[in-house]
């Protein structure tokens, strides 16, 4: 199926345009959904991790990338509510109270969301009452929190805590991120896992599945 | 396997190195550019170093060559120290130019007012230095100037780490004040009497960790501060030697990360004043840019991060000997200039600028920002090269500034066509090249309207000093960058580097177009 091609083509070179109008042929000819996730769309988003982790592709690419796959994903998600069919993993992801940073994490989600996991974005600035509403109402399997600044870093110890007080902190695993998170902090606060960049975060995620 | 290991920060070059507790500085400093010019007997005086946190004991030799002075503010020989604690070193052999303004006032086409009498002092506290100077209020004359690195740096080099040291329960405010009371006193020296008024200037942090004011407010979102006003202060309760009728300020700020040294900056670039579109950008860890004419002034901040310092540069250093400050395209090489003409060490803000304007237009560096021919390296001045991630951090921290111009200019309903004039204020907008800004789209703006302004906050606060009052300002409006729409779009647009001078950036078309299709 040419579309296959041409999709991964789509979100490779970051056109959101191209990628839609291939999706939307695709559809029209009968194509399921599930095959074009597996066979355009993670293919192509984990060439666009590579390239980024060869230094090939930087932020504004990741973007471009991430836009271009979720023109298609808007295409194919209403398709798969209708005939029941689910993504394995549900990922919710959120930059931490008082951050207001959100490009790194939108970077992430989509990232997440190209390699096949269904993300739950709750944008900037969430407090750990939303973290915790979040994973009660959406059950996810993962929650990643992003901080940018050295001094919103402890937020993300406040919503572990959070969680733990709510009872769900066994159900999900945690990682973090962001430009001053290391591993050494992720240990402290109790996170299971941190990444030092996006593609780094997809294979984080998988690892703490071990669906890798 | 090793003795435990003490953490030293070098300062102003902030380069961080461990050494084995106990035992003598000379060994673990000569590795980084320091130099012992007596090789280490302690005789020449060449290696003093400043102890802005953690503590040296004096030695025989320090008194030796040291006044008493000298010893209260903690200048010490490096090469008699022995780091039994952690420490923070100023160098003074790396010290900085830090840059103060020579104008005198009236400045051309200031209205002259009627001459006060007496003698003002102008302070810019600047993050990482402070300069101040006297001012005659009669004659507008300059009589003296003092510029240091603000001891601070002891808690960190950016405002984030002041903050955090400041809500761990650190004592800034009273560090700072006394650095000051020192400066003021040596300032006005023989004349304390006739001093009338002291005005000081800085960001919003400066001004609340001067001020005793909380920084809590500045450390999360929204970061709104209910203490952005004016601060007047007697000068017995700051602990300053000035008659108690001299009257102690600092400016106003105008929003939770732009302060008062840019209210000054408008002031001192006379934006207000005309019906011509302005803009000034401090180029600094934290941008900021005011554009605005009579009718009104808008302002924000913009997180560049450190690359303009060449910060996060691998090889990169602050402009200090051996540093590469300049970088020419010369028959299709690059040709460095180095300060100090030493051998090349490093790379500076301006010589990164330069040299990636350089690559792009020998073709060595793409418009996307990849190193073309896959080497992932510039070689720049032996052994200076520039890498990858490097090029990748200027585009960060361009794209910032470039972003934040655009969205303003977008508010004022206004394009670049509309500027009059561009000012850079600050030390990196005085020694980088315009027509290299212009080439990487660090500033997107003909060349002939860009001007290195230099320290507009020191000489705003002169006017602000020599005016006794406010000068009556139109509405300035702080705009949240993070909170205005199409912010992401406009830094990811503007990440990228125009494909020849003059030309608008690859990713303007393609991420539009992704909004609409998103």
């Amino acid at each position: 199926m040419a579309q296959i091609q041409e999709l991964y083509d789509a979100i490779l070179h970051g056109n959101a345009k191209q990628a839609h109008a291939v999706t939307q042929a695709a559809i029209e000819a009968g194509a399921e959904p599930l095959p074009l996730i597996s066979e355009s769309m993670m293919p192509a988003m984990e060439a666009v991790g590579r390239l980024f982790e060869e230094e090939e592709y930087f932020v504004p690419e990741l973007l471009l990338a991430g836009r271009a796959m979720k023109s298609a994903m808007e295409l194919l998600r209403p398709l798969m509510t209708a005939s029941g069919q689910k993504l394995s993993t549900r990922v919710v992801i959120g930059t931490v109270k008082g951050d207001l940073h959100d490009i790194g994490k939108n970077i992430v989600a989509s990232m997440l969301e190209g390699s096949g996991f269904e993300v739950i974005d709750l944008g900037a600035d969430v407090s750990p009452e939303n973290f915790v509403a979040a994973v009660e109402e959406r059950k996810p399997q993962v929650v990643c929190m992003s901080a940018l600044l050295t001094v919103t870093m402890p937020a993300m110890k406040t919503t572990i805590e959070a969680l733990k007080n709510a009872g769900l902190r066994t159900q999900v695993k945690v990682l973090i991120g962001g430009a001053p998170v290391t591993s050494q902090y992720a240990k402290e606060i109790g996170a299971d896992g941190y990444s030092e960049n996006a593609s780094g975060a997809v294979s984080a995620v998988k690892n703490l599945l071990a669906v890798a | 396997m090793s003795a435990e290991r003490v953490r030293i920060r070098l300062e102003p070059l902030s380069v961080e190195i461990a050494a084995a507790r106990g035992a003598l500085l000379i060994s673990s400093l000569a590795d980084h550019g320091f130099e012992f010019p007596c090789g280490g007997t302690g005789t020449c005086g060449g290696c003093g170093v400043r102890v802005l946190s953690g503590s040296l004991p004096v030695t025989d030799a320090d008194r030796e060559v040291f006044g008493a002075d000298e010893l209260a503010q903690g200048w010490r020989l490096a090469c008699q120290a022995r780091a039994e604690t952690a420490l923070v070193l100023e160098c003074g052999q790396w010290r900085m130019d830090v840059l103060a303004d020579s104008a005198g006032l009236p400045l051309a086409g200031m209205q002259v007012g009627a001459g006060r009498r007496g003698l003002g002092i102008a302070i810019d506290l600047g993050t990482t230095t402070i300069a101040a100077q006297t001012i005659d209020l009669g004659s507008g004359q300059v009589l003296g100037v003092e510029t240091a690195l603000n001891p601070q740096a002891g808690f960190g080099a950016d405002v984030m780490s002041r903050i955090r040291a400041a809500l761990h329960g650190a004592d800034l405010t009273g560090v700072i004040r006394a650095a000051l009371g020192q400066m003021v006193a040596r300032l006005a020296q023989g004349r304390a009497d006739e001093m009338v008024a002291v005005i000081l200037v800085g960001n919003t942090v400066m001004h609340h960790l001067f001020s005793g004011c909380s920084v809590e407010p500045l450390s999360h979102a929204p970061f709104a501060s209910p203490y952005l006003d004016a601060e007047s202060f007697s000068p017995a309760a700051l602990g300053w030697a000035l008659p108690a009728s001299c009257t102690v300020r600092f400016v106003q700020c105008l929003g939770g990360f732009v302060g008062s040294d840019i209210l000054a900056g408008i002031v001192a670039t006379g934006m207000t004043r005309g019906e011509d579109l302005v803009a000034l950008v401090d180029l600094g860890t934290n941008g900021e840019i005011a554009i605005g004419n009579r009718n009104g002034v808008v302002c924000a901040s913009t997180a560049a991060g450190p690359a303009f310092e060449a910060g996060t540069i691998r090889m990169g250093m602050r402009a200090a000997t051996g540093a590469v400050s300049h970088v020419a395209l010369d028959n299709g090489a690059l040709k460095a200039t180095v300060i100090g003409d030493a051998e090349p060490r490093g790379i500076c803000g301006s010589g990164l600028v330069d040299a990636v304007a350089a690559g792009l237009s020998s073709g060595a560096i793409r418009a996307s920002g990849r190193i073309a021919g896959g080497s992932k390296k510039l070689p720049v001045a032996e052994p200076v090269v520039l890498y990858q991630s490097d090029v990748r951090e200027l585009q960060l921290a361009k794209g910032a500034i470039a972003a934040g111009f655009r969205l303003l200019l977008r508010r004022l309903r206004a394009s670049a066509g509309d500027l009059k004039s561009i000012y850079l204020a600050g030390a990196f907008g005085n020694y980088v090249q315009i027509e290299s800004a212009v080439r990487i789209g660090l500033m997107e703006a003909p060349q002939a309207l860009i001007h290195a302004a230099g320290n507009t906050a020191l000489r705003g606060a002169k006017l602000l000093l020599w005016a006794g009052d406010d000068p009556a300002l139109p509405p300035i409006e702080h705009i949240s960058l993070a909170a205005e729409p199409g912010f992401e779009d406009e830094f990811a647009n503007c990440m990228a580097f125009p494909e020849a001078a003059g030309e608008p950036s690859m990713f303007a078309s393609g991420l539009a177009s992704g909004a609409h299709a998103g």
